[in-house]
């Protein structure tokens, strides 16, 4: 079976893409509108959203950054991961409940619209429209490269694709993707989401119990080793030391109620009261998948100090050099099929909301009116959004690769920072005004932006997305309180008041 | 907490107090001297994720209708601090007794501070978890607040006839 490793890692790919084609067609049949399009006309249950939710919070970055930090830093990245259950339980108090209503109110397809709805205010809907568009370019182009390095590393394996290209790996993986965006919408990126969800939770778990088989004396043994070569590294704040760690909570904690590609997702479910369930499934659902971030660090790690295999070139390696040393073949099939339903679920969740920012959003805050026909549109600019992002993500590997980098400091850290008061707050407090959000916004961006380009590091490793995020916290209430109390339509105070 | 953060960025600093490349192993990060590393940002740093604690469950009080604020509701929120402190302490703890100690136990293959901060904060959410879905016809949306959220959509349905 050894032998046919690089075919059956192949085929369990190919089956995996096949059916998101599948799904797409199926999903074409029943997109009648731009809601339909965009938010699923609010008719998904309850297991449909859950999985859909956690599968958008875990990209490829969870399959391959994820075990490369931990490998990397050891447990300080941990707290990107174990504060996932804290990051879920404050999005759905704060979000959840009031997101759904005003969609439902307003007929609301998209965030931008929502906070327009909750401020009156189509300055706010610019902003955070520009945000979503700067963030999605820049988290698109990473997972289209992701995907299509990780599939030129499969196929290269083989005898007959062993030349094949970067641009050909690009153009493979980024036609799938499109294809099933374009045909089915948010009804084909959920019901992929699925089954990309129940992979990745079955890959989590394997992957657990292999990791936990590495050693002879199980996981503890592992992090015996790396205690004796550097104690710090396994102990709760790991190499990059308590504020590093901490900052990490604070922005993957609160910010998960500020990542527009999941909040999104809380505007399609049929019934609010499904909201009840739809917590505990989301979490659950990335607390199994999660546990092969934490589980491929660790072994990675103490393997290369014991000796039990080379050191990584790459730290961002240990994934895949973990799944074909240490597991079998067809365990490795399915984790590289969860692999490419993580970066493909995230991508998804993008493109969508990254297409109603352009088409929807930004036209309705300038003109007043989104574009004629959405739902034409919405597929032409899908399929321009992702070539764009493709080449993108093509000219950043061959010429420079500081565009993306800075584009991809709009990742998390920015959404977190400038979405979260706006719109977890914000839906929860009436005196937040909508010259508090401007400028809870503005700062986040400046604050990031900054940062990034002039490359400042804070001492004890205080990241800049900390400080852009506590600032803008600070300024949206600061100047909410200092600006005239705002007038809330009537509509929208009834909602806050339920 | 922003004055918790400007105090530690302008403590004293120490050398790779955000750790260090391994000697041995290129890309290996390592941490070096804990205990230095903690010296003058250690209880800044835990007040720090103390009050991050605290801001979780406001935040989450925050997001439940002031009506349903109740003496039992705020009991339940409070409890579910308190279980968070717990946590964030027997974690800072166990890593200050190893720092002092240079020895630890070992719970489900993590040694015993790293196990507090790996199930412990994991778990540490679980009573905002079971408060939201057990209490969400209780405290988050009651049928009352259904029946209201109806008649909401039902005007905006006679409006636009």
């Amino acid at each position: 079976m050894e032998e046919y490793r690089q075919e059956i890692i192949i085929g369990a790919v190919i089956v995996y893409m096949v059916f998101c084609v599948l799904t797409g067609l199926w999903a074409m049949r029943r997109t009648h509108s731009a809601s339909d399009f965009f938010i699923a006309g609010r008719g998904l249950g309850p297991i449909v959203v859950s999985l859909a939710i956690f599968s958008s919070t875990l990209s490829g970055f969870g399959f391959v950054g994820g075990p490369g930090l931990v490998y990397s830093i050891g447990v300080s990245s941990f707290w990107m991961v174990v504060i996932s259950s804290i990051g879920y339980a404050v999005c759905f108090f704060l979000v959840a409940k009031r997101i759904r209503m005003i969609a439902e109110l307003r007929d609301c397809i998209s965030l931008p619209d929502i906070v327009a709805a909750r401020y009156g205010s189509e300055a706010v809907r610019f902003m955070i429209a520009v945000t979503i568009v700067l963030g999605v370019m820049g988290y698109l182009a990473t997972q289209i490269l992701a995907m299509a390095l990780v599939m030129q590393a499969i196929l290269s394996g083989t005898e007959m694709f062993a030349d094949v290209g970067l641009i050909t790996c690009v153009a493979i993986s980024s036609a799938v993707l499109i294809f099933y965006c374009v045909t089915g919408g948010i009804i084909a990126s959920v019901y992929t989401d699925v089954v990309q969800g129940t992979i990745m939770i079955v890959a989590g778990f394997l992957i657990l119990v292999t990791a936990a088989n590495v050693f002879d004396g199980g996981m503890q043994e592992a992090t015996s080793i790396i205690l004796s070569d550097d104690a710090e590294t396994i102990m709760p704040y790991g190499a990059a030391g308590i504020m590093a760690s901490l900052g990490w909570f604070f922005v993957f904690g609160l910010g998960l109620a500020g990542q527009p590609h999941i909040i999104t997702k809380l505007m399609m479910n049929k019934n609010i009261s499904d909201n009840r369930s739809m917590l505990p499934l989301s979490l659950f659902g990335y607390a199994m998948a999660a546990l092969l971030w934490i589980s491929i660090g660790i072994v990675m790690r103490a393997a290369v100090l014991d000796g039990v295999i080379e050191p990584l070139a790459l730290p961002d390696d240990a994934a895949s050099v973990f799944l074909s040393v240490f597991t079998n073949p067809f365990l490795a099939g399915i984790v590289f099929a969860g692999l490419f339903a993580a970066i493909m679920s995230t991508s998804d969740a993008f493109l969508n909301i990254g297409t109603a920012a352009l088409i929807h959003d930004i036209p309705k805050a300038i003109k007043g009116q989104s574009v004629e026909n959405e739902l034409f549109w919405a597929r032409i600019v899908t399929v321009l959004l992702a070539v764009l992002s493709a080449g993108f993500a093509l000219y950043s590997h061959f010429q420079d690769a500081t565009l993306v980098a800075i584009l991809g400091a709009f990742g998390w850290g920015t959404f977190a920072a400038s979405i979260f008061p706006v719109v977890a707050v914000g839906l929860n407090w009436k005196g937040a005004s909508a010259a508090g959000a401007v400028t809870a916004i503005a700062s986040a961006l400046l604050i990031n932006f900054v940062s990034q380009l002039a490359g400042y590091t804070f001492p004890y490793g205080v990241s800049g997305q900390l400080v852009a995020f506590v600032s803008s916290m600070v300024l949206f209430i600061g100047v909410s309180l200092i600006t005239r109390k705002p007038v809330l339509e009537p509509d929208i105070n009834r909602v806050l008041d339920i | 907490m922003a004055l918790i953060l400007l105090t530690i960025c302008l403590s004293e600093t120490v050398p790779d107090a955000e750790g260090k490349p391994h000697a041995l192993f290129a890309g290996l990060q390592i941490g070096g001297d804990g205990a230095a590393r903690l010296e003058h940002i250690g209880f800044f740093g835990f007040m720090f994720q103390s009050l991050l604690m605290v801001q979780i469950v406001l935040l989450s009080i925050l997001g439940v209708a002031e009506r349903y604020r109740t003496n039992k509701f705020l009991i339940y929120m409070v409890s579910a601090l308190a279980f968070m402190l717990l946590i964030g302490w027997q974690m800072f703890s166990a890593h200050l007794e190893y720092l002092s100690s240079n020895e630890t136990g070992y719970f489900l293959g993590f040694p015993n501070a790293t196990a507090w901060a790996t199930y412990g904060t994991w778990l540490s959410a679980i009573p905002l978890v079971l408060i939201y879905s057990l209490g969400f016809r209780k405290f988050i949306y009651t049928k009352e607040d259904e029946k209201k959220f109806n008649e909401l959509l039902a005007e905006k349905a006679s409006r636009q006839e």
